[in-house]
């Protein structure tokens, strides 16, 4: 594990993008906010939202380019020949790369709550523990997902900027889903990740609606663990379909 | 699970078909056999070569024993395990390299490439640090395994690489092209890691282009054409089934054509010819009587130079390649 930090920290730039982007973000979201002359500021979709977005950035970016990066060095191969499966190495790589995300939220947290004079109320500490373990569980379930496709095709990373804006859209990070057209609301329930943002909200209320935030925590684990059993089998499958191709090597 | 007659290798009718897409609109699937039917067997404790002109499908054999490939056809088994049912118990009993610079992370250091594969091969803990020791040690690595990759010489990058591979002590290593891009020295320490693996028991199946390092090392080699074995038998062995026993070099300065009409004597004696530059090589069995036929054309200075020697592993490749193209 420790290998795979060392990795991801290899490159003092995208390391200090995972730090500053957030925090740039989160001020930008604030000001804006102000700017538009509110008196309340929605701290969940204009600074935390934030946080989380980059989180998922680095979720995504990471999960894709991880893979790509082995075709290049020729170490692909050497890890669908090893005896650990291919399930294994990528669970493993997005757990990582959650951790390194996740630096993105809690500066997020750190800049909301030391500039913005944000606040918890301390009564909601082990509401928002939880939550936030179970949205990082929901994104590791779906950076294992995503982390699949580099694979199978090397023209998978094309798709990267695709999913980036509009995951981040229809999830909820930066504006309810409320908002959004019904066909879109619909998408958003598939995905873990909305409802985990939705109880890690919930955490913050100063009046938990406690039947809402446990559907939404049970509702996050139980689509997660979908996408996690749905990708195991997958890779046994995508497994031998690479073996078949032999692309492995080919960038 | 039977190991036949202590054959720990055994490959019966390998066939490998790729598909190539061609075409934008219309896309087409053109089938490129890479393998068509490649058998042989591979015993214990043996250095068993694969050779092959490029394309011949020596790398997809390799790839389809060590399961990286699915085979389209045909079967093999690697210590009685098949390759394509048997994959997660071949795995960790055998290791391989492919040659070039890639197969490493160049910019983690070699100690965190070695920590890292050992980790895929579920080594524990205190083995990992002792084993990486000591292969560093066998591979001469020790001193720099702190440094990045990136910073290593291509024979450096091929130690690590064999280090990578011995990690979890397999019992059947696949070598494909270990000395390639390698400086001469650099290539010595490599085939006598090579030498030192085979006395510590292992066994070997190792693809080269370069026969005198096949010839050194090997016990069997296969010759591989068009994805299939067009040969297979001891150095020793193929030697005697070439065209000659003799080649004869003549360097001519003025060109082969010089020499046009003034070997047709000899040509009775001649089993093959082969151009090289200035050098036109003579293969024969009856050397004596070609020299007798080609001294006048050393006096009259139509021929410079005249080299007799026996026919090398190399010269036995290429007339047994040119035969069977023809």
């Amino acid at each position: 594990m420790n290998v795979q930090f060392r990795m991801r920290t290899l490159s003092l730039f995208s390391f200090g993008l995972v730090v500053t982007q957030p925090v740039i973000f989160s001020a930008v979201g604030y000001f804006l906010a102000r700017t538009a002359g509110r008196t309340h500021i929605d701290f969940i979709h204009t600074i935390i939202g934030s946080g989380v977005m980059g989180l998922w950035s680095t979720l995504l970016f990471t999960s894709f380019f991880d893979l790509r990066a082995d075709r290049r060095e020729g170490t692909l191969e050497l890890l669908v020949g090893s005896p650990t499966s291919i399930f294994s190495i990528l669970a493993i790589r997005a757990f990582a790369n959650v951790l390194l995300g996740s630096t993105s939220f809690l500066l997020s947290m750190i800049v909301a709550m030391s500039v913005f004079d944000f606040s918890i109320p301390s009564g909601n500490l082990p509401y928002f523990f939880v939550s936030l373990a179970i949205l990082l569980f929901g994104f590791w379930c779906v950076g294992i997902f995503l982390a699949h496709f580099p694979v199978v095709s090397r023209l998978s990373g094309l798709f990267v900027n695709y999913l980036e804006l509009p995951i981040g859209l229809i999830t909820g990070f930066m504006f309810p889903v409320s908002l959004l057209p019904i066909w879109a609301q619909w998408l958003s329930r598939l995905i873990p990740i909305s409802w985990g943002f939705n109880g890690l909200s919930t955490s913050f209320q100063t009046d938990i609606n406690m039947p809402a935030l446990w559907t939404y925590w049970l509702t996050t684990l139980g689509i997660s663990l979908v996408y996690l059993i749905g990708t195991f089998y997958m890779s046994k499958k995508l497994q031998n379909m690479i073996r078949v191709t032999g692309e492995l090597s080919s960038i | 699970m039977q190991i036949e007659n202590d054959h720990i290798i055994n490959v019966e009718n390998l066939q490998k078909t790729f598909y190539s897409i061609r075409g934008f609109w219309k896309r087409e699937k053109h089938p490129v056999q890479a393998v068509q039917g490649i058998s042989f067997s591979v015993r214990k404790g043996e250095l068993f070569g694969i050779v092959g002109p490029n394309g011949a499908g020596k790398t997809t054999t390799v790839k389809m024993l060590s399961t990286l490939l699915l085979p389209t056809s045909g079967k093999a088994t690697i210590f009685g395990l098949d390759v394509v049912k048997d994959t997660n118990l071949v795995r960790p009993r055998i290791g391989f390299t492919f040659g070039g610079n890639k197969g490493l992370y160049s910019r983690l250091s070699g100690l965190d490439n070695l920590k890292y594969f050992a980790e895929l091969y579920k080594l524990e803990p205190d083995i990992i640090t002792r084993r990486i020791k000591e292969l560093l040690e066998v591979v001469g690595l020790t001193g720099r395994e702190n440094d990045r990759v990136e910073t290593y010489s291509s024979g450096m990058q091929q130690r690590l690489h064999l280090a990578r591979a011995l990690l979890h002590d397999p019992e059947l290593i696949f070598l494909d092209e270990p000395t390639v891009g390698i400086d001469p020295v650099g290539a010595r320490e490599i085939r006598q890691l090579v030498k030192d693996l085979i006395k510590r028991g292992k066994t070997i199946l190792l693809t080269s282009h370069y026969m005198y390092e096949v010839e050194e090392l090997c016990d069997r080699i296969a010759v591989v054409n068009h994805g299939k074995v067009i040969a297979l038998d001891t150095p020793a062995a193929l030697k005697t089934q070439s065209s000659g026993d003799c080649v004869i070099a003549i360097q001519t300065p003025n060109g082969e054509q010089s020499l046009q009409g003034k070997l047709e004597s000899i040509q009775k004696y001649l089993t093959q010819t082969h151009t090289s530059g200035d050098t036109l090589s003579l293969y024969t069995r009856s050397p004596s009587k070609v020299l007798n036929e080609l001294a006048p054309l050393l006096e009259q200075n139509i021929i410079t130079n005249i080299e007799v020697r026996n026919a090398t592993l190399e010269d036995v490749y290429v007339d047994i390649i040119k035969n069977h193209a023809a």
